[in-house]
């Protein structure tokens, strides 16, 4: 008898935070998003995800947290299937942090308000309780000092570090970064990358959408090459960028590096 | 910037003689060729009277029209906002169901002319709506303090039936325009915003709560501000269901006094005395809330 029956029907297996199986997504317009992508995620591992644009990357991780709903496939994460379910669904937004491209902060809050109210909200918090996680937060992405600004008072920078600090203060198993410096000065970008660069050096499980060749083949475990929401080619970080085997890797690497 | 000065022009001056002159010919008309006696005297009477009795100043049609006025648009006004709050959610909700039964309801609300709604509502839902909140029934010997009450705060217990059904009436009615801006408003946070909320694991409604309505609130004071001085105006239109407000004052007082003109001029003054302090009220919010936000940005 096994132990726990009901996550063994699903095929879990302790190493996978995320498994994607035959995920399409078309969206109203008629543009295909998703076409039959599969992904697995390792526990701890760091994956990036590059590709033109509308080749479908951030749809992919938007499935993944359910912001956009996927027309058939199926998702798990750490176990839990992304279904109909609320309880389910709810269990993996709690799971997964979110980083955008437009940070999304809250503009009426200060930054110490930004990252406490879903501690107190959906964690139910004390003020105290939220405070000291904050403050730490905010001590190790280095904006401490910024703590009682407002977002609009902050450089761009320090906005995605607040947003980063702000999806860690729930403790994610799954840290989704999508595009995180496309929208920075090229100054800003490497204060960002450091703190992605620390994140992966803990040991969370990472999926990087990025434009960052030299992130994703430093840091990254593994690289996934997508386009038109097919995966092209998915290979170990440092055979990925030494030796591509699809013509059109080859083709999309040398436009950009 | 430079201060601006004000200059006139030769232009501002023709147009200002321009005017007078239009002025001054209407006048002409009306106490020449009408041969209208101006008696501006006989309005002061209307507005306070003395009570013999018990010797005091007490307040005469016109004054009492203008409180009736008052206590009408109060809360009317406050129904109204929480009414089209409640509408406004229920058009955003998830629900396809409260979407179309709220759609259903504003675009009623917007199509149909005012005194149409107001004479359905009277004559459709007054007696029921009277019947369930048991008003029309207030003994006023039995219960000294409450008919008090009921005379200060909504009308005397005699008047409390239809004073209330055109209370709601208006409310209902106005509240439809509420739900428009306070929809718009909610609809104008950039969809990021959400997105946020909803990767921290926030619920719809926290994060309309916490996030999506403080912000939105900001840019909803001025069209709503603007709306309840506008339901101060719209509610001259229950004087044709005989509630005693202002404007149904004023005819009552025209048709037994023949002073046309003097009584709508006051009539109109009375109302300027509320609706354009509120206006300045809401330039006031709004430069402030500029103000504010210039500073944060």
């Amino acid at each position: 008898m096994p132990l726990l029956p009901e996550t063994n029907n699903l095929g879990f297996d302790r190493e996978n935070m995320v498994k994607m199986r035959d995920v399409c997504k078309t969206y109203a317009g008629g543009v295909v998003a998703l076409d039959h992508f599969s992904l697995d995620v390792r526990r701890g591992e760091v994956l990036v995800i590059i590709g033109p644009s509308g080749a479908g990357k951030s749809t992919l991780l938007r499935c993944l947290n359910g912001l956009e709903l996927i027309d058939s496939g199926s998702i798990v994460i750490d176990g839990i299937p992304l279904d109909k379910n609320e309880a389910n669904q709810l269990a993996i937004r709690r799971k997964i942090g979110m980083v955008f491209q437009s940070f999304n902060l809250f503009p009426h809050l200060s930054v110490q308000e930004n990252i406490n109210l879903a501690q107190r909200l959906v964690q139910k918090k004390s003020p105290a309780q939220a405070n000291t996680i904050t403050r730490d937060l905010l001590h190790r992405v280095g904006v401490l000092d910024k703590a009682m600004r407002y977002p609009d008072e902050l450089s761009g920078g320090q906005q995605q570090r607040v947003a980063i600090a702000r999806a860690l203060a729930l403790y994610p198993k799954i840290m989704l970064f999508d595009e995180a410096t496309s929208a920075l000065d090229p100054e800003m970008i490497g204060e960002v990358l450091d703190v992605m660069r620390n994140l992966a050096a803990e040991g969370m499980t990472m999926l990087v959408v990025s434009h960052e060749m030299g992130f994703a083949r430093e840091v990254s475990d593994r690289v996934v090459f997508m386009e038109e929401g097919r995966k092209v080619e998915e290979a170990a970080s440092a055979k990925f960028f030494t030796q591509p085997q699809q013509a059109r890797t080859r083709e999309f690497l040398s436009q950009i590096l | 910037m430079y201060a601006k000065r004000l200059s006139l022009s030769l232009l501002d001056g023709l147009l200002l003689l321009l005017l007078a002159g239009v002025l001054a010919f209407l006048g002409y008309r009306v106490s020449v060729q009408l041969n209208y006696q101006w008696n501006w005297g006989a309005i002061p009477q209307f507005l306070f009277r003395y009570d013999a009795e018990s010797g005091r100043w007490m307040a005469n049609y016109l004054t009492q029209g203008l409180l009736t006025t008052l206590r009408l648009s109060l809360w009317a006004s406050l129904l109204a906002l929480v009414f089209g709050f409640a509408v406004a959610l229920a058009r955003i909700s998830n629900s396809l169901y409260l979407r179309l039964l709220a759609r259903t309801f504003t675009e009623l609300m917007r199509n149909l002319p005012p005194l149409v709604i107001i004479f359905l509502f009277y004559y459709f839902l007054a007696d029921q709506l009277v019947f369930l909140t048991g008003s029309g029934r207030i003994d006023a010997d039995s219960h000294p303090w409450l008919t008090r009450l009921s005379t200060i705060f909504l009308a005397p217990p005699a008047q409390i039936a239809p004073f209330v059904s055109a209370l709601i009436t208006l409310a209902v009615f106005e509240s439809a325009y509420v739900a428009e801006i306070v929809r718009a408003g909610i609809l104008s946070i950039y969809r990021g915003q959400w997105e946020a909320c909803h990767a921290l694991g926030l619920s719809r409604w926290q994060s309309l709560r916490y996030v999506i309505l403080p912000q939105t609130l900001r840019r909803m004071m001025p069209p709503l501000a603007g709306q309840l001085v506008s339901l101060i105006k719209d509610s001259s239109i229950v004087s044709v269901i005989a509630i005693q407000e202002l404007t149904y004052q004023g005819s009552q007082l025209m048709a037994s006094t023949y002073l046309t003109f003097e009584v709508w001029l006051t009539v109109a003054a009375m109302y300027l005395l509320l609706t354009f302090p509120c206006s300045i009220l809401v330039e006031r919010l709004n430069q402030r809330l500029n103000r504010l936000q210039e500073r944060s940005a």
